[in-house]
C-alpha cells in the first residue's frame, strides 16, 4: 500500500468534478483528480446537450421565475438553499465558462441561440459545440485544469472506499487499474462528483461507468443520502435497435407519442401540454400504457417527429445522425421508444456549500441531492455542475487553508485497507461471476423499482437483493492481472448493491407517489412533504424522514 | 450466425474467436461477448456509447473507428479484425494511455 498526499482531493472528472478542481485550485491548495474511465471523458456529462441558464439572452427571464420553475418541478423536494445558490450564480458560472473559451451556438442571425425546453416557463436552453454542450464544457475545463500547476489528473484510478479520521474525512483508499497498485490517498478535503446511477438498471441512458459509487462511499462515509428514491426515467429514448436502447430522443417536445391502437394517449393524461409536459409525467404516462398493454412488441410506444423534422435537423443533428445510421429516419419512420434510467435526483445531502454534514466531505453534480426534487428540469443537470462544482471546490480550498496541518492516517486504516485489497486481488473460484451479479441487480431494479412501483414489488426487490449479497460471498474472479475488468466489476458490484439496497428502502418509507415515486399502492401525495434519509452505521442501512426547507410547492 | 474474429493482444499472440453474432451488432456488443462468454482476461475501454466520449477508438480491420459506432463487417476472408492504435503507450490489449 503507498501513502499519497494532496490538499484536496476531487473523486470524478465530469463536469462537476473538473469544475470543482479548477475554482478550488485557484487557492493554490493542491488538487487531485482521479478517475476509473478516462479524464473528463467518462461521466454523463459527456452526452449532454443543452445547459439551462440565465445571461444576456434572458430579456423576459429573471432569477425569480427560474426559480419559482425549479420549485414547481421538485414536487415540493426542492430545498430552497440550494435552489436559490442554483439561480444567484449560473450566469457568472457560464460567463466564466465563456471566457476560458467556451463558444455558445449562435442562430442565423449571430445571436446566442435560446431554445425552449419542456418544464421551463421560458426558453432558457443554450448549447455550445453544435449540441456537444457537456462536451465543450469538459474541454474547456480540461484546458483549465491543464494550465494550472496545482492540478494533477490521474486515469484509469477506482475509489475502494472513504477514510475517515474520527468523524473526518480524512482521504481515499483506491487502485490504480493500469498495474493493480493500491494507495491511500491522504488529504483535507475530499469532493465527491462520481456522477450518477443509470446502470443499477437494464436500460439507461448513462455510460458504462455510472454505476453508482458516490452514493455508496457517501453512506461508508457516514454522511445522508436523501430521496433515493426519486430515480429520473428518461421518458423518450429508444428501444429497438438493441445497440441503441437506451439512447435519449430530446425533441420529444417536437413529436408525437401513439400506442399500438394508434392513439395519441398524451391527449389522456394530459390534454394541454401534451408530449411537451415534464420528465416524470411522461415517463409514466408511457409506462401506464405499456403496462396496461398498448404497448409496442419490445415494450415501449412509437414516436412520430415527422412533421416538425426540419427543427429537429437543425437543433438535435447528432440524435438524428445516429438514429439514421442505425436505420430510422426520422423524416419517414416512427421509432419504437421507452423510459430509460437517466438521472438520479436523490443524493447525498448537501448545504449551499456543496458540504455535508461529515467534516472534510464535500458532495456536488448528480451524486449531490436535494436541489432538483422529485422531477429535475431538462438541462438543469449541467447548470447544478458548474455551479455546485464551483461552490465545492471554493469552500473545500477555504477549509483546507484553515486546516493547520494534514489531518492524520493511522497505521490501523493502512492495515484494514491493506486487507480488503488483498481480498479484491485474491483469484476465488465461486458460483458467480461479478458481471452477473451486475446483471441480476439490474434485473431486479427494472422489474421492481422502475417507472411504477408497488408494495409488494419493492417488498420482493429488498428480499432479492438481500440474496444478491449472499451470492456476492461466493464470487469466481479468475482474472487478477492487472485491468482487469472482474476485478473492476466486482469492486461496483459492491457499490451498485449498496446503492440500490438504499434505493429500495427509500422507496418503501415514501408512503405516496410524489415526482418519479409513483407507487400504485400509494397514488396520490401525502398531505405534508418529507425527504426520505438513507444513512449507514457500521454497514446497516437505516431509514428515516426529514422535513424539507422548501420553498412554496407541493 | 459466428464471427471470426481476430484480436491483437499486448501479449504480443494473436487469438482468434469464434462469436455469435446477429446483424445489427456493433464491434463493442461483440467485445462484450467475448469478454462474457468466450475470455475474461479481454481488456477494452468505452464509456457513453453514443460516439461522443471516443474512448472506444482502436483499429477495426485496419482503420481507427469507434467500436460502439461500427457495426460489424469482415474482410474479405470473412474476419473482423481488431487491434489497438498504433501510435502512443498501450496499456493492455486494446486500451491505450489517455
Ligand atoms: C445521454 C445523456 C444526456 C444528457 N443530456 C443532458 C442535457 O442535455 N443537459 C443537462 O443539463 N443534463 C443532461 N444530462 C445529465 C447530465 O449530463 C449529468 O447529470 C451530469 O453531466 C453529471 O455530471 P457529473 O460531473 O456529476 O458526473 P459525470 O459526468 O457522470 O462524471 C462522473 C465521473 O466519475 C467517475 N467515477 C465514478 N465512480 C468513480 C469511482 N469509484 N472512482 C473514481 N472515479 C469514479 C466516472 O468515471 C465519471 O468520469 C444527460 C445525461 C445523459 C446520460
Amino acid at each position: 500500500m503507498e501513502l499519497r498526499q494532496t490538499d484536496i482531493l476531487v473523486i470524478g472528472s465530469g463536469a462537476a468534478g473538473l469544475s470543482s478542481a479548477v475554482y478550488a485550485a485557484q487557492s493554490n491548495q493542491h488538487v487531485l483528480v482521479l478517475d476509473k474511465g478516462v479524464i473528463g471523458r467518462s461521466g454523463s456529462s459527456t452526452g449532454a446537450v443543452q445547459i439551462a441558464a440565465l445571461g444576456e439572452w434572458s430579456n423576459e427571464d429573471h432569477k425569480d421565475s427560474y426559480l419559482k420553475d425549479i420549485d414547481e418541478s421538485g414536487r415540493g423536494l426542492s430545498e430552497s438553499s440550494l435552489m436559490e445558490a442554483l439561480a444567484e450564480d449560473i450566469s457568472d458560472r457560464l460567463k466564466d465558462l465563456t471566457e476560458w473559451g467556451l463558444k455558445l451556438d449562435r442562430n442565423k442571425d449571430k445571436q446566442i441561440a435560446v431554445s425552449h425546453t419542456s418544464g421551463h416557463s421560458l426558453p432558457r436552453s443554450v448549447s455550445a459545440k453544435k449540441g456537444k454542450t457537456g462536451l465543450g464544457i469538459l474541454h474547456t475545463l480540461r484546458k483549465k485544469a491543464n494550465a494550472s500547476d496545482h492540478i494533477e489528473t490521474w486515469n484509469d484510478v477506482i475509489t475502494i472506499d472513504l477514510i475517515k479520521n474520527g468523524n473526518r474525512v480524512v482521504g481515499a483508499f483506491v487502485l490504480d487499474l493500469k498495474d493493480h497498485q493500491p494507495y491511500l490517498i491522504q488529504c483535507k478535503s475530499v469532493i465527491l462528483a462520481t456522477g450518477g446511477a443509470g446502470q443499477l438498471y437494464p436500460t439507461t441512458s448513462n455510460p458504462v461507468q455510472s454505476t453508482s459509487d458516490g452514493f455508496s462511499l457517501g453512506l461508508s462515509a457516514g454522511a445522508n443520502l436523501v430521496d433515493m428514491e426519486q430515480v429520473q426515467f428518461y421518458p423518450v429514448s429508444m428501444v429497438a435497435p438493441n445497440s441503441i436502447a437506451g439512447f435519449c430522443i430530446s425533441f420529444y417536445h417536437y413529436s408525437k407519442l401513439y400506442n399500438s391502437n394508434g392513439s395519441r394517449f398524451m391527449e389522456n393524461y394530459e390534454p394541454k401540454q401534451l408530449e411537451d409536459t415534464t420528465r416524470d409525467k411522461l415517463a409514466i404516462a408511457i409506462a401506464t400504457e405499456v403496462a396496461d398493454g398498448r404497448g409496442t412488441e419490445n415494450g415501449g410506444v412509437w414516436l412520430d417527429a415527422a412533421d416538425e423534422i426540419d427543427q429537429v435537423k437543425k437543433e438535435f443533428p447528432h440524435e438524428y445522425k445516429l438514429c439514421h445510421e442505425r436505420g430510422i429516419d426520422f423524416a419517414n419512420n416512427r421509432a419504437e421508444i421507452g423510459p430509460a434510467a437517466h438521472f438520479m435526483m436523490g443524493g447525498v445531502q448537501i448545504n449551499e456549500h456543496g458540504a455535508t454534514e461529515i467534516p472534510g466531505l464535500y458532495v456536488a453534480g448528480e451524486t449531490a441531492g436535494g436541489l432538483h426534487g422529485g422531477n429535475r428540469l431538462g438541462n438543469n443537470a449541467l447548470s447544478d455542475c458548474i455551479v455546485f462544482g464551483a461552490r465545492a471546490g471554493i469552500s473545500s480550498a477555504k477549509e483546507a487553508d484553515e486546516l493547520s496541518s494534514m489531518p492524520e492516517v493511522n497505521d490501523s486504516m493502512l492495515l484494514t485497507a491493506q486487507q480488503q485489497i488483498e481480498q479484491i486481488l485474491t483469484p476465488i473460484n465461486g458460483e458467480i461471476r461479478p458481471y452477473q451479479l451486475k446483471e441480476q441487480i439490474q434485473t431486479i431494479m427494472g422489474q421492481h423499482v422502475g417507472v411504477i412501483r408497488t408494495n409488494q414489488g419493492l417488498k420482493i426487490a429488498k428480499e432479492q437483493l438481500d440474496e444478491v449479497e449472499t451470492q456476492m460471498r461466493d464470487m469466481t474472479i479468475l482474472n487478477t492481472e492487472p485491468y482487469s475488468r472482474e476485478i473492476l466489476d466486482s469492486i461496483e458490484a459492491r457499490h451498485m448493491l449498496r446503492t440500490a439496497k438504499a434505493i429500495v428502502g427509500s422507496a418503501i418509507i415514501r408512503k405516496e407517489s410524489r415526482g418519479a415515486h409513483h407507487n400504485t399502492d400509494h397514488p396520490s401525495l401525502a398531505s405534508s412533504t418529507y425527504h426520505t434519509v438513507a444513512n449507514s452505521h457500521n454497514g446497516e442501512l437505516s431509514f428515516s424522514i426529514a422535513s424539507v426547507q422548501g420553498g412554496e410547492s407541493k | 450466425m459466428k464471427l471470426h474474429v481476430q484480436i491483437q493482444r499486448s501479449s504480443g499472440k494473436t487469438d482468434h474467436f469464434e462469436v455469435s453474432y446477429g446483424p445489427e451488432m456493433t464491434v463493442l456488443n461483440i467485445l462484450e461477448e467475448i469478454y462474457r462468454h468466450h475470455d475474461a482476461t479481454i481488456a477494452y475501454r468505452y464509456s457513453c456509447r453514443t460516439g461522443l466520449c471516443t474512448t472506444c477508438l482502436m483499429m477495426i480491420n485496419g482503420k481507427p473507428e469507434l467500436s460502439c459506432q461500427k457495426i460489424v463487417e469482415t474482410d474479405d476472408e470473412g474476419i473482423l479484425t481488431l487491434a489497438p492504435l498504433p501510435k502512443g503507450e498501450t496499456i493492455k490489449d486494446l486500451v491505450k494511455e489517455m
